[in-house]
């Protein structure tokens, strides 16, 4: 017995050592380097000085980024909200059969998940439709990535709500908003929470599309924003590594608190598998 | 008096199960039926919104980016656009517009290397997280941390490692003698660029693998410990075959993923220094500054998109067969 745990504890250690020298490392370098002094940097660049704060607020105020965090929220909950949104009134009516149609519609937004975003089109319909350079065009144009995976989420959640609650509720006469919004959505809140976060994900780290989209800095979000900052600073390491610290924060709070859910979303899609 | 009701339909139901729609159809009235009339309005209403916006944003683009393909549209307001027939496609690769051959090259050796890496590192890391220990949890927390923090922000803390001048392997290459400029070198760009890419993308190749893991039935391993048979043959016979379905989805999605992204490349090295696939390209064509040539990008991005189906559709067949005679 123990000839057998042997290896495996050599090899869970060995697996423990890589994912934090591989993950962890990197993360604490940009953290060290958010609190070291510029002067201290310059003359040993590899080891914590003592930490100042000094980086924060001069990155706070150099990258602009209490606007750009405001508008990178902003954009981020609305559009991943309007995904879920959409993505449980499509869901809905697929899960329970109430189209015709229904298993069309779910192939028809399962190969949305394979489908690249086509950047160039979206610029020529965002100049088009009047959505180029604003802020409610922005978070229409993200609604859209977020919303294929919502509604397999979705849908796959729905089978667990039991069909008797349907009918007994219309039968005395529930509205269908009603019984979506009272009933459903309670039930499966952790497939909402999942979809959610993932849409907010992608509209947050979104790079491209800033750059594509939007002109007017004052509309740009934090992923612009420290791309920018540290194209014109790029010698003032501790100051962008402060803007970075201060760019991921909210995020990584967000994912470490929603952590629970996203692993019991892994076991889900076992399931289904 | 509902409860009863429900009780009795449940009983009714439950033999013909989902998996059976005729039967059920037969024994229930039309659910939709139970609908007043305002609320199937309110329901298509719902469907056909979320659909539309879709459509719009998602299905209209795939046919737009094969319509502007053909033109030489600029982007710019105002500006008449022509429509120039194939001289998008045959201006590829000719002269007057270097880097395709080069981008096919690089493609081609981005995605095999980031697809390897990616999943074997995955397959690494599910098997050792796949538990409900502390470590495990905290080790999917940090394999997938680089996907919560995002492409820019991973993108310029490696920036920051491989700082020539000031980062920290720029003191250990340097103390074997090497001072290269990693993301501004040529032949040390590519290999760190795919490094990177597989760096931010590994844990979710790893939570597929996790997903595959956790759906094998415990009660097999109990039985192959019963019968004496030790771990690598348990991992051969057992975790290999059943968990061939997820190495398809994670291998497809990695070939996929690594064809048609370029966000990372764009804040690592905008496609310098031998990095340029046909993404970036595409990207570079239609958005860079040198140049307003969104036909010409578009033409790059229908001939990715194909190339892409033509490596991933028999890629899928060889692994469903592979399935196949795993799984017996």
């Amino acid at each position: 017995m123990t000839r057998m745990r042997r290896p495996r504890l050599v090899s869970g250690i060995a697996i423990g050592v890589l994912i934090t020298l591989l993950f962890l490392l990197p993360v604490l370098y940009a953290i060290m380097l958010a609190f070291e002094s510029p002067s201290h940097f310059l003359s040993s660049p590899l080891t914590p000085g003592s930490p100042v704060t000094s980086n924060f607020s001069g990155a706070w105020n150099g990258a602009d980024l209490g606007v750009e965090l405001l508008n990178t929220v902003l954009y981020s909950v609305v559009a991943a909200a309007l995904s879920v949104l959409f993505g449980l009134l499509i869901a809905f009516p697929v899960a329970r059969r109430l189209v015709r149609g229904h298993s069309a519609v779910y192939t028809f937004l399962f190969v949305g998940l394979f489908l690249p975003l086509s950047v160039i089109p979206l610029y020529a319909e965002a100049r088009i439709l009047g959505l180029y350079n604003s802020r409610i065009g922005y978070i229409i144009l993200h609604v859209e990535p977020g919303l294929p995976l919502a509604v397999i989420l979705l849908t796959a959640a729905i089978y667990s709500v039991p069909v008797e609650l349907d009918e007994a509720a219309w039968m005395e006469g529930a509205s269908y908003l009603d019984y979506l919004m009272r009933v459903v959505v309670p039930l499966i809140r952790p497939a909402l929470l999942i979809a959610f976060l993932y849409g907010l994900l992608g509209v947050w780290n979104d790079i491209i599309g800033p750059v594509v989209l939007l002109a007017d800095p004052s509309l740009f979000p934090v992923t612009r924003g420290i791309y920018n900052f540290f194209g014109s600073n790029e010698s003032e390491w501790t100051l962008l590594a402060a803007a970075i610290v201060i760019a991921s924060l909210p995020v990584v709070v967000l994912f470490a608190a929603a952590q629970r859910q996203i692993n019991r979303a892994s076991l889900v899609g076992s399931v289904k598998g | 008096m509902t409860a009863l009701r429900l009780g009795s339909r449940r009983a009714a139901v439950t033999p013909a199960g989902a998996s059976a729609p005729t039967s059920r159809r037969v024994r229930r009235p039309k659910p939709a039926r139970l609908l007043s009339r305002p609320s199937r309005v309110v329901m298509w209403g719902g469907l056909l919104l979320g659909l539309a916006v879709y459509v719009l944003f998602g299905i209209v683009p795939m046919i737009g980016n094969v319509i502007i393909s053909f033109t030489d549209y600029t982007g710019l307001p105002g500006e008449a656009v022509h429509n120039l027939g194939f001289a998008n496609y045959t201006s590829i690769g000719s002269t007057q517009a270097p880097g395709f051959e080069q981008g096919i090259v690089a493609s081609l050796v981005f995605v095999v290397a980031v697809t390897i890496g990616q999943n074997v590192l995955a397959l690494l890391f599910a098997h050792k997280l796949v538990g409900s220990g502390r470590f495990a949890a905290l080790g999917r927390l940090l394999v997938f941390l680089p996907i919560a923090l995002g492409v820019t922000v991973v993108g310029l803390v490696w920036i920051l490692i491989f700082d020539p001048q000031q980062g920290p392997m720029a003191s250990l290459f340097g103390a074997f003698g090497l001072h290269p400029a990693f993301f501004g070198a040529d032949y040390w760009a590519m290999p760190l660029v795919i490094f990177v890419q597989i760096w931010q993308n590994a844990g979710f190749s790893t939570l597929v693998f996790i997903g595959g893991l956790r759906a094998i039935d415990p009660a097999l391993y109990e039985a192959a410990a019963m019968d004496g048979i030790g771990g690598w043959q348990r991992l051969r016979r057992i975790t290999f075959p059943l968990l061939a379905p997820s190495v398809t989805a994670a291998v497809l999605l990695a070939v996929v993923g690594s064809f048609t992204t370029y966000n990372l490349i764009y804040v690592l090295t905008d496609g310098q220094y031998g990095t340029q696939t046909l993404g970036i390209l595409s990207f570079n064509v239609a958005f860079g500054s040198f140049e307003a040539n969104l036909g010409y990008g578009a033409a790059v991005s229908v001939i990715l998109f194909v190339m892409t189906l033509v490596v991933a559709l028999p890629l899928m067949a060889l692994l469903r067969r592979r399935e196949r005679r795993l799984l017996g």
